[in-house]
């Protein structure tokens, strides 16, 4: 059993560009909306940068205190993703 | 000289990451915090755990344990699958920060490294390697992140650092210099030494070695010409000692892959597929070794329990995918028939350097090198197995890459691939 929900569509994002943040992560989701639902992160649990082909991709895994969700910025295309939800209720 | 413990100042630090994979999950997912959880390759229901964090370890869940086994212990234990690109994340982060104190850092895998304080003495202003310890710990917490743990060991060379570093997990910091070597041993059993598995506890064991103290007390001939009767007792003798003889680069010997099937099968169209891939993948760690090999081994283990290989040294070396393919095939077919294989894997020795770059008289050996080229130079801009052969087909749809254990030589290349 695999604790992600897989969802792989593209969603609304509100970012925040930290000017001033040193060695910390400078642009940092904080609203989402997903289906017409507005989810406000409160977590981030961690960043890294991967690779599809050549296209960078910067992936966030944030957290709503209740779920986790991965999602992805394609640096390119500059398109947000959200990737899969990890139910709090699950766990 | 290294009859004596060794009695210089520990200047060798060891850090080893908290069941990485797992405390890398559990950062990136706080939902996962402070509960049992692991990852595994693949979710299937008879995957295994090949990292548990300390949550699972506490109600013991341990590392090769069948996913099954795991939930019957702990009903709410979740498995997660690899994310390599996270875990090299967390690997270059590591590898910033302990550069930042000395130029003398190496990874010996992908959650360990470790860091030489020789001749670093005075840009250390007095400090000590407790005092680094402590920093560095408090940098990965900030820098990699809240949930990240690490242990540390310092002791005079690195298989002490190294048990230092397990001592007190986790989250530890312990040192082992001469004063306290024999009270760490007393602590200790022989299969906690690092290296020391139950065939040489039994080795050790035979010779009336049952502890670590009586192996430190044991005298260099007896280690030597009896209980592991080659130059590996004085190894031990010194290392014991806190003398350093594991700090040589190993010579690259052989470069493979294997496979376990999920349904074991005799189907040769399938078979040849998923050797197709694995030629495949053993190629482009050659090429990103930029070597070239002679030989190839193919090998097999079936359901009925008995193991298969063949092997064959060429005259001629080689290097592409096609060519270790062809050469592995023609050995592959001379298996045992009709037996189902459960795990299959080849490997290419008499590795020597490439040559790819010398001109070649012959217009068809110069277009293959030229092919292989250009496919690699698509696959790396495109993605991995953008281009690839028709024969791998069926073998890319099932075999995943495996998170390397070992070695972090084949990071990079992964990654490619992730």
């Amino acid at each position: 059993m695999n604790p992600m929900e897989e969802i792989n569509e593209v969603v609304d994002i509100v970012p925040i560009f930290r000017g001033h943040a040193g060695d910390q992560f400078k642009c940092v989701p904080w609203k989402m909306v997903y289906r017409g639902r507005e989810i406000i992160f409160t977590q981030l649990g961690m960043r890294h940068p991967t690779e599809k082909g050549k296209r960078m991709i910067h992936a966030f895994n944030m957290s709503d205190g209740v779920n986790d969700y991965r999602i992805e910025l394609d640096a390119e295309r500059l398109i947000w993703t959200l990737v899969y939800v990890m139910g709090g209720e699950y766990v | 000289m290294y009859n004596d413990i060794n009695k210089e100042k520990p200047m060798i630090m060891f850090i080893d990451l908290n069941s990485a994979f797992a405390t890398a999950e559990q950062q990136a997912h706080p939902t996962l915090r402070g509960k049992p959880m692991g990852v595994t390759n693949r979710i299937s229901k008879e995957c295994c755990v090949i990292a548990a964090s300390y949550e699972a370890k506490a109600l013991g869940i341990k590392v090769g344990m069948r996913l099954s086994d795991a939930r019957a212990i702990c009903k709410d234990f979740i498995m997660l699958e690899t994310d390599a690109p996270k875990y090299h994340q967390v690997y270059q982060k590591l590898v910033r920060i302990m550069k930042d104190y000395s130029p003398k850092t190496w990874m010996k895998s992908i959650d360990e490294g470790v860091i030489d304080f020789h001749g670093m003495e005075p840009t250390l202003n007095g400090r000590s390697l407790v005092d680094i310890g402590y920093e560095i710990k408090q940098r990965v917490r900030d820098e990699i992140g809240d949930w990240m743990k690490i242990n540390i060991g310092i002791s005079m060379n690195v298989f002490l650092a190294k048990q230092a570093a397990g001592w007190h997990k986790p989250d530890g910091l312990d040192v082992i210099d001469h004063k306290n070597l024999k009270k760490f041993y007393a602590e200790r059993t022989l299969l906690d030494l690092t290296g020391i598995a139950e065939r040489n506890e039994a080795r050790l064991n035979s010779y009336g070695i049952m502890n670590p103290l009586q192996f430190l007390a044991a005298d260099e001939y007896m280690l030597k010409k009896r209980v592991f009767n080659s130059i590996t007792g004085t190894y031990w003798y010194r290392r014991l000692r806190g003398h350093e003889i594991d700090d040589f680069d190993t010579k690259l010997g052989m470069i493979g892959r294997q496979w376990v099937l999920r349904d074991p099968t005799n189907k040769d169209d399938l078979l040849r597929s998923y050797l197709s891939f694995l030629c495949e993948t053993t190629g482009m760690k050659v090429r990103y070794k930029n070597v070239e090999a002679r030989g190839v081994c193919v090998w097999a283990r079936f359901r009925n329990g008995e193991s298969w290989y063949a092997k064959r040294m060429h005259k001629s070396s080689f290097y592409t995918n096609q060519e270790i393919y062809r050469r592995a095939l023609e050995l592959f077919n001379q298996r045992p028939s009709g037996a189902d294989v459960q795990t299959m894997g080849i490997y290419c020795y008499g590795v020597e350097p490439s040559k790819a770059s010398q001109m070649s008289m012959f217009e068809d050996i110069s277009k293959v090198g030229d092919l292989t080229k250009a496919v690699d130079e698509i696959n790396d801009f495109y993605g991995a197995f953008t281009v690839y052969s028709a024969n791998t087909i069926e073998g890319k749809k099932v075999i995943k890459q495996k998170i390397p254990f070992g070695g972090t030589e084949y990071f990079e290349l992964l990654l490619k691939r992730a």
